[in-house]
């Protein structure tokens, strides 16, 4: 019998591919399968933490000369 | 606001997630065939490489139950 593994499909440029896989590659704790180079399939509970993590590494990437703004 | 919200777009243009299954493992190329040819038949099929023999479906209840009914009818 073959397995189903419960997960969330993730489909994305590469280059946001590369930034998921780098992130993984600290705990190897995101990752279920690496499909291709645009998709893979992530734990269902690491998703909203990974979109956290890929807006911070957005932000980092578009605006590298601003400081971090102080929450107010 | 407004780089918070061109963010979000950005990122969700690039990023798209579907909840479901990821089926792999089949013991042969004719069930890897069958199954996902089934899945994409009753719509759940998301993606998928014949190559690989992986597929991802939004649903498994169905697909399971087919794979059951397969297995009897061997």
């Amino acid at each position: 019998m073959p397995r189903a593994i419960r997960g969330v499909l993730i489909q994305c440029e590469p280059a946001i591919k590369s930034i998921i896989v780098h992130l993984d590659s600290v705990n190897n704790d995101i990752i279920i399968e690496d499909l291709d180079e645009q998709t893979l399939v992530v734990k269902e509970n690491m998703v909203q933490l990974l979109k956290q993590k890929l807006e911070d590494r957005l932000k980092e990437t578009y605006r590298p000369e601003e400081p971090l703004a102080d929450s107010d | 606001v407004v780089d918070q919200i061109r963010l979000w777009q950005l990122e969700n243009e690039r990023m798209q997630t579907t909840a479901g299954f990821l089926f792999k493992d089949f013991e042969s190329t004719e069930e890897y065939a069958a199954l996902s040819r089934y899945a994409e038949e009753i719509g759940v099929l998301v993606w998928k490489n014949d190559k690989r023999q992986l597929f991802f479906a939004s649903k498994h209840e169905q697909l399971r139950d087919y794979l059951k009914s397969r297995k009897k009818g061997e």
